[in-house]
């Protein structure tokens, strides 16, 4: 099969398998569902892999093809058509996000096995997959905004996938008006480019990027339009409130759309846009700055919060700062490497933490647990693995993808040395966040349901309640299920959690520093134009300091954290630290105040002007005289016509016969 | 005889029967009143018809005497429903579609 067919293949698998699902819900048992789901991704990844294969086998010069199912619209110089490209960095893309989504699919058919909403979970679940795909495979900016449309959709079904908790569903409606201002501003960024280059088509419009001056201000203003869009998707500052909301929805769905796929979307558009960032650097640093922010205020965020799932969300906002730093300073390998290192180990985290809270019956506060180390060994390593990939000790694969980024980064040789040292800052932050998370709930003196779990039973909660607030639930459909399921005893989880394992320890062989440049040779059809890319390479001896300096600071901080949570075993230095430095601590744990400062410039502004508008403009203006003055003419013209019409068969008759007198006589007259 | 003689007859009974509905209140009064100022019609066509001599206007005579029958039929149906539903044979009474 020709490339073109297997990119094809790609999308269409999902696409089918959101209809497959969707349409026989109520024919099949739900249990097939969910393999029905998993087979369709796996398909996809399969369709990818083939991709590669006839991609490789293409010339260099050739690998970017652009293939057009239909026109869709062609008018007025819009040229908006059904068209994949097919190049390195989309077919790089494709295979992490399929690749990924098979395997949490496959973890979900255990883990939701009990959930009333099994089959609606695979269905949203594969279209998600459906639109990604359609997002990073796009072929110009019309279908790129209609994927990136998709995705928030499908991220706000999954995230209130529990319907009837009402914290889920604020949580969903949260994350999809922030990704709404996302998609204004990358419909307004695409306006502004497509001005200037006059092709929606990717190709034709980075070939014409050139004819936009260096900083031209239509230029800039679409590129930070395009961040605004990045920005929101990926959940960076200052629109990333949504996304530790967003741990609302189910693990698996946090595994995948929150930590591998959907958030790494912003990362994804600024490296495929680099011909427009490196012609406007304003945008790109000011993105950069951004990004190195971000990355420093989630990893302070992720120091102090005490549920499971959202320590990793704040982690994933901060690794996802990483990578916009990167592709923002021009390392774009160093950040496509990372977002790929990241989807490994991130997702192996979820998963992970979706074990433990299964095992705590539902329940994600940290300072409930503890001591889950013997009861879950297999669950325990798989949190490991990821948090040494996460914190960069060597040889896991995030060690590699983490100092790549912070070496090109420095090798800017300008100001952007200062965006590389705060990131050195930030992985010491990681390691000791990650494994702070790490040691309460696995060391420590066993909780109930790890002693209850040692025991070789599941603890049970007495009743269900919704972990945020505590509301008693049932388990009907649109809550969770009754029964939790641990990867100890799920094959299914057991597989995807063991290949995600291996992926995050070995993913970092393809670009070991001086000895693989696999990922560089196999990306450098795609940034063929980009002035840095090949230019852009830390000196051996730089790589190798920053390497070092990486080591020992994501070994300290794990030390740090042993010392601090595990040989203290009563947390008195903790403590203590927390008490001399409470306002810090409360600074943080409100989360640099970022929700309440939108909710005063922008929340409350907007509903005021909002119930102005139903109070004043629409009662007054629009139900007064638009609506009111017309219908108010007609009601009195009417009740005056009304008067005529008495009921009296003779005025009828009298009427009659004065008329037709009246003319007649008048045509008497007017004849004679 | 001349044609005027005709044509007062004729308006004569068309006066006569527009009269009738104007003042009377039974609606079985005004059916006939109305069939007097169709046959003042029909009388004046026929008049015209003899004065130019030609039979158009004998045929339409007729038609407007079928005309009659279906309205007439009509108007007695209508006549007997309001009497078999009790309502009151008024036309004064029946007055519940105004305005």
């Amino acid at each position: 099969m020709s490339l073109e067919t297997f990119g094809w293949l790609v999308v269409l698998f999902p696409l089918g398998g959101t209809v497959l699902i969707a349409l026989t819900s109520q024919v099949l048992p739900s249990k097939v569902h969910g393999y029905l789901g998993t087979v369709a991704i796996a398909l996809s990844f399969a369709s990818a892999v083939g991709a590669l294969f006839a991609l490789q086998d293409l010339g260099e010069e050739e690998r970017q093809v652009t293939t057009v199912a239909w026109n869709y619209a062609n008018t007025v110089g819009v040229d908006a058509q059904l068209s994949l490209l097919l190049d390195p960095l989309s077919i790089f893309m494709a295979l992490v996000v399929s690749g990924v989504s098979t395997l949490i699919h496959l973890y979900s058919v255990s883990y939701m096995a009990s959930d009333r909403g099994y089959t609606r979970f695979f269905a949203y679940l594969n279209f998600f997959v459906f639109s990604m795909l359609l997002l990073v495979l796009a072929g110009n900016f019309f279908f790129l905004i209609v994927g990136w449309a998709f995705v928030g959709a499908a991220s706000y079904l999954l995230i209130s996938f529990w319907y009837r908790r009402e914290t889920a569903t604020r949580a969903g409606i949260k994350a999809f008006v922030i990704n709404v201002v996302g998609d204004v501003g990358l419909v307004l960024g695409t306006y502004f480019l497509f001005q200037g280059t006059g092709s929606l088509d990717f190709l034709q419009a980075f070939q014409a990027a050139d004819e936009f001056s260096r900083n031209d201000g239509d230029l800039v203003a679409g590129c930070l339009l395009l961040l605004v869009g990045a920005f929101a998707k990926s959940a960076q500052v200052p629109l990333h409130t949504w996304l530790p909301d967003a741990m609302e929805g189910p693990t698996p769905v946090s595994a995948l759309i929150h930590a591998a796929t959907m958030v790494t979307a912003g990362v994804y558009l600024i490296a495929r846009m680099h011909p427009f960032f490196e012609q406007a650097p304003i945008a790109a640093d000011v993105g950069a700055i951004l990004g190195c922010a971000t990355l420093l205020i989630a990893a302070t965020i992720g120091l102090v919060v005490t549920d499971l799932k959202r320590v990793i969300a704040y982690s994933t906002m901060s690794q996802i700062g990483y990578m916009i730093m990167a592709v923002c300073s021009a390392a774009y390998v160093a950040g496509l490497f990372h977002l790929m290192t990241h989807a490994f180990f991130k997702a192996l985290l979820f998963m992970a933490a979706g074990s433990v809270i299964a095992a705590m019956a539902g329940e994600q506060n940290l300072d409930k647990m503890g001591g889950f180390r013997r009861a879950m060994p297999f669950t325990f390593g798989a949190m490991a693995i990821g948090g040494l990939s996460l914190s960069g000790v060597p040889p896991f694969s995030g060690f590699f993808s983490k100092d790549e980024i912070l070496a090109t980064v420095a090798a800017r040789d300008d100001w952007h040395i200062v965006l590389a040292v705060l990131g050195y800052i930030g992985a010491l932050l990681t390691a000791i966040y990650t494994w702070r998370m790490i040691f309460r709930a696995f060391y420590g003196p066993p909780v109930e349901p790890a002693r209850e779990l040692e025991g070789g039973h599941l603890y049970h909660a007495p009743e269900h309640t919704n972990p945020a607030t505590g509301e008693v639930e049932d388990t009907d459909v649109g809550f969770p299920g009754p029964d939790h399921h641990i990867a100890e005893r799920e094959w299914s989880m057991k597989v995807a959690m063991s290949l995600l394992a291996v992926g995050a320890i070995f993913a970092g062989v393809l670009q070991i520093p001086t000895v693989t440049n696999v990922l560089h040779d196999f990306l450098e059809p795609s940034f063929a134009d980009s002035s840095f890319y090949e230019e852009l390479e830390p000196s051996d001896g730089a790589t190798f300091i920053g390497m070092a300096v990486g080591t020992v600071i994501a070994l300290a901080g794990v030390a740090l954290a042993y010392r601090l949570w595990v040989v203290d075993g009563e947390r008195r230095r903790v403590t203590a630290l927390r008490a001399r430095l409470a306002g810090v601590y409360t600074f943080f744990s409100r989360k640099w105040y970022f929700d309440e400062i939108i909710d005063a410039l922008v929340v409350r502004p907007f509903s005021m002007f909002g119930r102005f508008a139903r109070d004043v403009f629409e009662r007054v203006i629009v139900n007064g005289l638009l609506v009111g003055g017309p219908s108010g003419a007609v009601r009195a013209g009417s009740a005056a016509v009304r008067a005529v019409q008495s009921g009296f068969l003779r005025y009828y008759a009298a009427l009659l016969l004065v008329g037709v007198t009246s003319l007649g006589l008048y045509f008497l007259i007017a004849a004679s | 005889m001349s044609i005027e003689w005709y044509l007062v007859v004729s308006a004569l009974v068309f006066s006569i029967g527009a009269g009738g509905i104007l003042i009377r209140r039974n609606p079985l009064v005004i059916l006939l009143c109305l069939e007097l100022m169709l046959n003042a019609g029909n009388l004046a066509l026929v008049a015209f018809a003899r004065a130019h001599g030609n039979q158009d206007g004998q045929i339409f005579a007729l038609i407007v005497m079928v005309v009659a029958a279906c309205e007439v039929a009509v108007g007695l149906g209508l006549i007997v429903a309001i009497y078999r539903r009790r309502l009151p044979i008024d036309v004064d009474e029946l007055r519940e579609l105004q305005g």
